[in-house]
């Protein structure tokens, strides 16, 4: 077999994920030896039109990373399908839209009056000439979509961004020319709390904190604490490296296999732990007050996945007034 | 669901406790109760087995409104589901504001087995209150595919 050819795609994305590919350290210089790169846009100069010059299929695996913002995102997204023998979703956005999916809680042209302000004036224009010079700029679409909702895809690499670990357990694949059956998503079946280190007493949660309101203790579980923890709706393979630094997850490698909805898994989770000890009518009143010190439902419970959640984004009701 | 044509007639997915609401329900119906044809009921063992994504996933699946029936304080044939349901549904609540869905459209009621009267009158309330919400936000079509799994 002679070598594989490999290519790195970025599409609507921070760049966070091509830096964890150099995370691997050395590693990355087993994957140039054993690997031709026909695609980077961060890293080498291929043009699209050496893109569209490959044959189908040319290109053995794609690793997509960021989520479908613009015309342009998809129209690159659909055209690497077409020359990719393997695509991967890397990174929470290409996988469940991550934390910039959380643009859909408002809708196209708000985010252009946030940006250009209220006197936008046709503002951001696609298409202008000037000097003679026509000029075209791709369409920002109405909402944002994760990969897989405009291709097919075939191997996941979850995380924001994907763990060191994962990344190197893809390269070993790739060079040794074993990759995993199509459908493979790189991480732990299990979820979160099953690799965290921190001990677990089931205690009740008595009142909810936000980091930034008090250190936690680095032994104890973090939902013990009171602290928003996505671990139990999470998917593990990081090593829990955020409860690791004293920090909750924040769910960035999206839910384990046997849920649909992370951020509904983690409500209910959260609200059975939710009391003050014994339940009882006479605690219903406590129990609503620990609950109205959460704040931000959406921007907690659904901070990476809200653009594959169930619901997906913000709606506009007709009839606000109706009693 | 269906397309909506003519008239708006309220889709109401009603999860019911089997122990207390569903047999209020049974009650009502051998009492000759009347009351609007809207709502579907789901019987479930515990209104503590109604879980978030149940109620989500019946309003992306084109419900109008998700009405939950449960025991009463004190009466949970498991000892406490219901007050777990109670914490679900004032989360489900404020989500669905944050998303810009009346949070009207949820509603957890207590109704016991020989509560058929309540039963009725509660199904006759909550049809009216969506009623006047009018149609769901939420296009029938929109979650077509789920899933965050890749």
């Amino acid at each position: 077999m002679g070598k594989a050819k490999i290519g790195v795609y970025w599409a609507a994305s921070c760049g966070g994920c091509d830096c964890s590919l150099l995370e691997v350290n050395e590693q990355i210089l087993d994957v140039a030896a054993a690997a031709d790169i026909l695609l980077w846009p961060c890293a080498t100069d291929v043009k699209y039109a050496d893109l569209e010059s490959y044959k189908n299929g040319e290109i053995d695996i794609v690793l997509f990373n960021g989520a479908i913002r613009t015309a342009e995102n998809r129209e690159i997204a659909k055209l690497i399908r077409t020359k990719t023998k393997a695509l991967v979703a890397f990174g929470s956005c290409a996988h469940t839209g991550g934390v910039i999916g959380l643009a859909n809680l408002a809708t196209r042209d708000e985010i252009f009056t946030t940006v250009y302000g209220e006197q936008r004036d046709g503002w951001p224009q696609v298409s202008a000439s000037q000097n003679g010079y026509d000029l075209h700029l791709p369409e920002f679409l109405e909402t944002l979509t994760p990969l897989a909702e405009v291709v097919e895809v075939d191997y996941v690499v979850p995380g924001c961004p994907p763990p060191r670990e994962i990344v190197s357990q893809l390269f070993s694949a790739l060079v040794a020319g074993e990759l995993p059956p199509m459908g493979t998503v790189f991480a732990s079946q299990k979820n979160l709390c099953e690799e965290c280190p921190r001990e677990r007493e089931q205690e009740k949660i008595t009142r909810i904190l936000r980091p930034h309101q008090q250190e936690p203790d680095p032994e104890k579980c973090l939902l013990d604490q009171g602290f928003v923890c996505m671990g139990p709706a999470t998917r593990g393979g990081c090593g829990a490296v955020c409860p690791a630094a004293n920090m909750p997850c924040t769910g960035c490698a999206g839910p384990t296999e046997s849920i649909t909805d992370q951020g509904a898994a983690m409500l209910n989770t959260l609200a059975s732990l939710v009391g003050t000890g014994e339940e009882g009518e006479d605690q219903l009143d406590a129990e609503d007050a620990i609950l109205a010190q959460l704040d931000d439902i959406i921007g907690t419970f659904y901070r990476f996945g809200l653009a594959t959640s169930l619901l997906r984004g913000r709606y506009h009701e007709q009839n606000r007034t109706a009693r | 669901m269906s397309d909506r044509t003519g008239p708006f007639e309220p889709k109401i997915v009603a999860f019911l406790c089997r122990w207390c609401s569903y047999a209020g329900a049974d009650l009502a119906g051998v009492s000759r109760m009347e009351y609007p044809p809207n709502v579907v009921p789901m019987r479930v063992n515990c209104s503590g087995r109604v879980d978030v994504e149940m109620v989500l996933a019946a309003i992306e699946k084109g419900a109008d409104g998700v009405l939950i029936g449960g025991c009463h304080p004190g009466d949970c044939h498991y000892v406490s589901g219901n007050y777990k349901t109670r914490r679900r549904v004032a989360l489900i609540k404020r989500a669905l504001s944050e998303i810009g869905i009346d949070p009207r459209r949820v509603h957890l009621e207590w109704i016991s087995a020989s509560e058929g009267h309540k039963f009725q009158q509660t199904i006759t309330q909550f049809t009216q209150r969506i009623r006047d919400l009018g149609p769901s936000p939420v296009p029938a079509a929109a979650g077509a595919k789920v899933g965050g799994n890749g």
